[in-house]
């Protein structure tokens, strides 16, 4: 038998569980969602043309831009002092951040809903020191939401930029400042330069993770602040829209794969070491 | 403008890690001076304490008029030639080049046109437009100089920028270094473990070992006169024979060879440095010859090896084993018994020392 | 003597640290106070909650259920991802890039679609057991990790040490198991350890296909919160941080933290 077949016999039973239990019955969903009446994509125009359905579009791509955002500017500088800190330190960092990204999402979503929440802990601090006299309903905003999901993926950008920065030698710094490069312009023109792909990286990520989640929008949005995750879970699960629950899957497949697209390009273009 | 460059008294630790002990250093204008040693010798922390990537314990590092000691890495106007090359991955040659010129404020058109004229004076005229991952590792070796000596720096520092070529480069790079360095007179101190790398381009170069310097003096004086035992071994005097002065004989002074067995040194090769003392010796130092002469060491031959030039022999001497060198015509067999006799222009005696 | 990063650079990283921190904090003391609402810092300590936790018969059965979904289904998916891996590692040329490509899919289609198609293909549409459904669902889930934490193992593997074995005699598939695996067990352990927490903590896959009767832990979690808001969840989250800690230290004895930076 040639290593090449062998190769191949090997892979087929992964290839097979992928392909079976995970091509198929997203194609199937796809299927779904081609229109019986009229046009094929009558179920997207629907999704289009209702103002309640793009609010829930507009309001994931928004809370998913601005963790993106937040989590880059975040994890960034964090993760600078992080690979820059001595090996003993450096693991305990390491450490600190690795914990709360194993820690379970409903976990970790219900730590935001002890502290948000209308008898929470903030608002009992802000009563005590007198800022506020009635609690405050800080949850099932879009706010919590966004608090929430920065929490979550603060550690992943925090993770995935350390790798980049070590990465980065440390002669490649030493050598711009003996070129006379202060701190500042070496990190512009020399760390910045060389982090772009580590950061799309994290960046997509972030946002294809954000965008797609379902546990903290549940419980930190609620019905009030409908996410594409919640809403596909809805359709699905409450109101037994297949259809629509199909139309809402596909978008999403297809944002995820149109940010992972064009951000793989972007990185492509950008990437400091082609010539 | 050309400076000199001085360190005294620097002592450096990492951690609680002494690496670099009350250290003197003077270069002088335009000189080239290399610091020479193994791994952990301490020469690239000075290199590196020069630079400003390290801070010093204690001690001052002056360029010229200038204090450097605490001034910031970026402000001590030093071209470094790394290692590992640290071109920016991320920029085409001409832009590495151009790096140094940006900072200084440089107009785009200014540096563009020194960055080009130094990448045709360093023979890469047309790989301007390259990157790094497009470069073989001599032409890298040839833009990091560029990007070095483009700035016009009052110091030169060169960190090991041959280790990562194969052999036959680094003969011709060590030459085109030594060339480019002396265009301009720059002033350059020159970090590196191979010996043959560093005496044949240094004015002046520095033996370290464990933080301090052995020995500093013109490669020729360091061949030949080596000033202890460390540097001694180092530049290859591999035979010591520990001996004692017991007499005058004439013209000679005559020793008793540990172990057993008289040797006359004759006063005008050799000055006793003490009572106690050692002939150290290459293996070309020792010449084999018949046993009736009574002016060497009595030896017993052992493993004969071809050298091209020569025989060597490894021999048993009453002071221990030593290698010695004979002439092709007459090979010798194993156990013969033989006189070795030092040749005083690859031989000297140093005082005795604590082990 | 070497330099210090800013200072206002490092206290923006403790204030980030703090904030991954704080709030996990606040949990343990949440689930230790003395009294039957959810509050900070905790008022009177017990450990009452604990005991509760083992007293709501949902939690005991779901938790099992979830022990149990995270081994079988990493199992499987490590006897599938295994092989595919060392093709992968072993026969370099043109393999990977199709497999890689392969192995992405789980990753591009987010797990909450894939979670509603195997509901309405496989649950629903086959008419698969509830159970059976899931253990598909969750070997999808970690099959990604158990290629990517085996392969990095396999990759730096030296091939010639398995050749060396068949040279003197060893029968390939029993070169595998004698030479190859032992040397990469550790990347199977990591691999193994962080599917594991992975798919003990998965919502988005579950919440579609736990059913009347079978649930996980954290779908059972999400359930009680809506109605309850005392300090048994607290407990609860307390005990999943001590599963954590013990995935972090398999992880560290293995393969090493780090290798969750690269």
């Amino acid at each position: 038998m040639s290593p090449r077949l062998q190769a191949w016999l090997l892979a087929i039973p992964a290839t097979l569980l992928v392909a079976v239990f995970l091509g198929l019955p997203v194609l199937s969903t796809f299927a779904t969602t081609i229109g019986t009446d009229g046009s094929p994509l009558s179920n997207y125009s629907a999704y289009f043309e209702s103002r309640f359905r793009m609010t829930v579009l507009w309001r994931t791509m928004e809370v998913a831009l601005i963790t993106t955002l937040v989590s880059v500017a975040v994890g960034f500088p964090t993760a600078w002092i992080v690979a820059k800190s001595p090996g003993r330190l450096k693991s305990i960092l390491i450490i600190a951040a690795v914990f709360p990204l194993l820690t379970g999402v409903v976990v970790r979503s219900f730590a935001w809903l002890v502290i948000l929440g209308r008898n929470g802990i903030l608002n009992e601090f802000l009563q005590k020191v007198g800022l506020t006299a009635e609690p405050l309903s800080m949850l099932y905003t879009q706010g919590s939401v966004i608090i929430a999901m920065i929490y979550l993926f603060v550690p992943l950008m925090i993770l995935t930029l350390v790798g980049v920065l070590e990465g980065i030698p440390e002669d490649l710094t030493d050598a711009a400042a003996s070129l006379g490069a202060t701190p500042a312009s070496t990190f512009r023109q020399v760390v910045l330069p060389m982090a772009v792909p580590g950061l799309i990286v994290g960046a997509v990520l972030v946002f294809t993770g954000s965008f797609t989640s379902y546990a903290t929008p549940q419980l930190l949005g609620g019905e009030r602040q409908m996410m594409m995750g919640t809403f596909l879970y809805q359709r699905a699960m409450v109101t037994f829209d297949w259809v629509g629950a199909s139309t809402i899957a596909v978008i999403m497949v297809v944002v995820t794969l149109a940010t992972v697209i064009a951000m793989s390009r972007l990185a492509r273009r950008m990437n400091p070491v082609a010539g | 403008m050309t400076v000199s460059l001085d360190l005294s008294d620097v002592t450096a630790h990492y951690g609680n890690t002494k690496v670099l002990e009350d250290l003197s250093l003077h270069v002088a204008e335009g000189e080239l001076v290399s610091l020479l040693g193994a791994s952990g010798c301490g020469k690239t922390t000075t290199l590196r304490l020069v630079a400003g990537f390290l801070e010093p314990t204690s001690g001052r590092i002056k360029l010229g008029e200038t204090d450097l000691t605490r001034l910031p890495a970026h402000s001590r106007d030093i071209g470094l030639v790394f290692q590992t090359y640290a071109l920016f991955p991320h920029l085409s040659v001409r832009d590495n080049v151009a790096f140094g010129l940006k900072q200084r404020g440089e107009g785009r058109a200014a540096r563009q046109r020194k960055a080009d004229e130094m990448i045709e004076r360093v023979g890469l005229a047309g790989f301007a437009d390259r990157f790094q991952a497009n470069l073989s590792g001599g032409q890298r070796q040839r833009v990091a100089l560029a990007r070095a000596l483009v700035i016009e720096p009052r110091l030169l520092m060169f960190d090991e920028p041959l280790s990562n070529l194969d052999a036959k480069l680094r003969v011709d790079m060590r030459v085109e270094i030594r060339r480019l360095q002396q265009i301009n007179g720059t002033t350059a101190l020159y970090v590196t473990h191979d010996q043959e790398e560093a005496f044949s381009i240094s004015d002046r170069v520095a033996i370290m070992n464990a933080g301090r310097i052995m020995q500093l003096d013109t490669p020729e004086v360091l061949y030949s006169r080596p000033a202890n035992l460390f540097v001694a071994d180092f530049v290859g005097f591999e035979n010591v024979i520990p001996m004692r002065a017991v007499a005058e004989a004439g013209d000679a002074v005559r020793a008793e060879i540990e172990g057993g067995g008289m040797i006359d040194l004759p006063k005008q090769h050799y000055t006793v440095p003490a009572q106690e003392f050692v002939l150290a010796s290459r293996p070309e130092g020792l010449l084999v010859d018949t046993a009736d002469r009574t002016d060497g060491l009595p030896a017993k031959l052992g493993l004969r090896t071809y050298l091209g030039r020569a025989y060597q022999y490894q021999c048993d001497t009453t002071a221990g084993p030593v290698k010695a060198n004979g002439p092709l015509g007459t090979p010798r067999e194993e156990g013969e018994i033989v006189t070795l006799i030092p040749q005083p222009e690859q031989c000297c005696l140093l005082p005795r020392e604590a082990k | 003597m070497q330099r210090r990063a800013h200072p206002a650079l490092i206290a923006f990283a403790v204030l980030t640290f703090l904030f991954l921190i704080g709030p996990l904090v606040i949990i343990v003391g949440a689930a230790l106070s003395d009294t039957s609402y959810l509050t900070f810092p905790p008022q009177g300590l017990t450990l009452h909650w604990f005991q509760n936790v083992f007293e709501i018969s949902a939690f005991k059965r779901t938790m099992i259920t979830s022990f149990q979904l995270a081994v079988g289904g990493t199992a499987l998916s490590m006897a599938i991802g295994i092989p595919a891996a060392y093709a992968m590692a072993r026969y370099r040329i043109e393999l990977p890039r199709f497999l890689g490509n392969v192995f992405v899919l789980p990753i591009l289609v987010p797990e909450i679609v894939l979670g509603f198609s195997l509901m309405k293909s496989v649950a629903v549409g086959s008419g698969v057991p509830i159970m059976g459904a899931l253990l598909l669902g969750h070997a999808l889930l970690v099959l990604p990790y158990c290629v990517r934490v085996v392969g990095a193992s396999l990759n730096s593997f030296d091939f010639s040490i398995e050749e060396a074995a068949v040279s003197l005699g060893c029968p390939r598939w029993k070169a595998f198991f004698t030479v190859v695996l032992p040397n990469v067990k550790p990347g199977i352990i990591a691999g193994f350890i962080l599917a594991f927490i992975t798919s003990l903590n998965d919502v988005s896959i579950s919440i579609f296909l736990t059913g009347p009767g079978v649930s996980t832990l954290p779908i059972q979690l999400l359930a009680h919160m809506e109605q309850f808001f005392d300090p048994t969840i607290a407990s609860v989250s307390v005990l999943l941080m001590f599963v954590t800690v013990a995935v972090m230290a398999i992880v560290e004895r293995t393969l090493g933290l780090t290798f969750l930076t690269k």
